[in-house]
């Protein structure tokens, strides 16, 4: 599979949902496949909240499988020899794109916690200049799972001459007082870690690590159902050879402690806090007084919605809320409900439940 | 050959309807309609491999157990509900009938009568139906609630469904003149359009 990754910038500025303005960003990109000479084989796939541009293939820098590795690439349901495949680092985020970590042109200096605040809407549009950059009139596909799901949802709004199909995974219209209760959960226990220094951390040459560690070993929770946590670690005990702590006891423990030191290490908590409230503040039917139907009166592209039984972050019912709302306005939309033991996490790892139904999709009429 | 039921009911239909068509399949008469009559369809299917089979021609469908109630379409403007050899399967017909001409003006109900001579034979030699229109055996039967024709009209009547017009077939899904003369003995399916007082 040929991967493509490269940084590249844009000095035509954005202006954000806020009211901010960003004069130029930068975007990493990896593509995969080849676009073909009408430019009609383009698919976009959205990440969700901490994956990055790094969906498919090995990455020989960081010996990392990209995140949808299981449905990306040669013959599989999305073909990259048939198609061509990009991902971008959403803005804000820390893997290369402009973001907290990076320098702000007018200062000379990390922006930390005064990079502006960012919307799935101002992704979306970010994505749209990507696509007007490399000369994709209309993708084939736009697609994401959790927060990647909202942008494509919100893409189809948008922009609704730019896209022919739209794979919605895991994924809601807005965020639920729930998701937004267990944002903030994390998002305090950031901001209460010593070393946070009310976001200016970089500046003292440290990282809200304990805090940051904290976040993502809840957030681990919420992507993961309660049977399959159950049968995965059960009540069994530790084994003390592999313990990441002499606190430990179970085995859940480790595993929370272990995926929590390992994001904090490479994540960043400014980027932590942007990404959250980018999540908690999206409402595809914010500019229609709350009325979805009339927010997606104006799609014209096909939409697969798709919710997993085991998911109680984002409900299959919050999927099957888009389903209703298109139904009413007359959107060609199908939903579907498909047994994913992982909980929120199905939509990356079960994806031999999905895999013929994304498919089949791409491939249709 | 067997008529397609696009083709009995046709001219039920008006052009550019919105419809709903439960227990849709793998979607053959929903494709049909928006072929022929340049409808705006949905299905609302259970099964994963139909719906595939409905994403492969295009069509909108929602995943959805109809015995769960689908009161959450009834602010969709439905013209048309369809429910074509399914009603016997469900746990309330009479309540799923209801709830579809709440949700459309109109209703297409299409059901296999335990009526029809040759089921009767087969219960007179003291055996359970199994007939073109009932072709599975006791055990492997998704059928709940058989009726007769008869039976059905007097539902219709109970309920103040209004039947505005009605279709009955033999096995070869043709309007022969016994079925359309004594349809209770002679019908294998019958094909209502139901309206609501």
């Amino acid at each position: 599979m040929n991967i493509v990754k490269k940084l590249i910038h844009f000095d035509k500025g954005l202006l954000l949902e806020s009211g901010s303005k960003l004069d130029s960003f930068d975007l990493m990109v990896e593509t995969y496949g080849e676009l073909n000479e009408d430019k009609s084989n383009a698919i976009l796939v959205c990440h969700a909240f901490s994956g990055n541009h790094h969906a498919a293939g090995l990455d020989p820098e960081t010996n990392q499988v990209g995140w949808w590795d299981q449905i990306i690439g040669p013959k599989k349901a999305i073909d990259t020899e048939k198609y061509f495949v990009v991902c971008s680092n959403n803005l804000g985020g820390c893997s290369g794109s402009s973001g907290p970590t990076s320098v702000n042109p007018d200062t000379g200096k990390v922006y930390g916690k005064d990079f502006p605040a960012i919307s799935v809407m101002d992704w979306v549009n970010a994505q749209k200049l990507l696509s007007d950059f490399l000369q994709i009139k209309k993708w084939h596909l736009v697609t994401g799972g959790s927060l990647g799901g909202m942008q494509a949802l919100q893409w189809a709004i948008s922009f609704p001459d730019n896209l022919l199909k739209c794979g919605v995974f895991a994924a809601a219209a807005k965020s639920s007082t729930q998701n937004i209760a267990m944002n903030e959960v994390s998002r305090e226990s950031i901001r209460k870690d010593v070393n946070f220094f009310d976001g200016n951390y970089i500046e003292h040459n440290t990282k809200p690590k304990n805090g940051l560690k904290a976040a993502r070993m809840l957030g681990h929770i919420t992507y993961l159902s309660e049977k399959h946590m159950d049968v995965k670690f059960g009540r069994k005990f530790q084994n003390t050879d592999s313990k990441v702590s002499g606190n430990v006891d179970y085995e859940v423990e480790n595993y929370l402690q272990y995926k929590g030191e390992k994001f904090s290490d490479s994540f960043d908590a400014n980027s932590y806090i942007l990404m959250t409230k980018a999540m908690d503040s999206y409402d595809a039917s914010a500019d229609t007084n709350g009325n979805l139907e009339k927010a997606m009166s104006v799609i014209k592209c096909r939409l697969l919605i798709i919710g997993f039984d085991s998911d109680w972050l984002y409900p299959p019912q919050r999927g099957k809320d888009i389903q209703l709302a298109g139904m009413k306005a007359n959107v060609s939309c199908t939903y579907v409900i498909l047994p994913g033991e992982q909980g929120h996490d199905s939509f990356l790892f079960s994806a031999d439940k999905y895999d013929v139904i994304i498919n089949t999709f791409i491939e249709s009429q | 050959m067997s008529i397609s039921l696009t083709n009995i009911i046709n001219d039920w239909i008006p052009n550019q309807s919105k419809v709903i068509d439960f227990g849709c399949g793998d979607g053959s008469l929903l494709k049909e309609l928006i072929d022929t009559k340049k409808i705006h369809g949905y299905g609302v299917e259970i099964d994963s491999k139909k719906i595939q089979e409905c994403i492969v021609k295009g069509l909108s469908v929602i995943q959805q157990d109809i015995d769960d109630g689908f009161e959450e379409f009834e602010s969709s403007n439905f013209d048309i509900s369809i429910m074509a050899s399914s009603i016997q399967c469900l746990k309330d017909p009479h309540l799923a009938l209801r709830r579809m001409l709440k949700l459309s003006n109109k209703c297409v109900v299409t059901l296999p009568n335990l009526g029809y001579w040759r089921c009767r034979a087969d219960l007179v030699f003291g055996k359970m139906p199994v007939t073109p229109n009932l072709p599975s055996s006791w055990y492997e039967t998704d059928n709940l609630h058989l009726c007769t024709i008869n039976d059905f009209e007097k539902l219709c009547e109970d309920e103040g469904f209004i039947i505005d017009k009605k279709i009955f077939l033999n096995p070869d899904r043709d309007q022969s003149l016994l079925a359309s003369i004594s349809p209770n003995l002679f019908a294998s399916e019958g094909v209502y359009l139901l309206g609501s007082k």
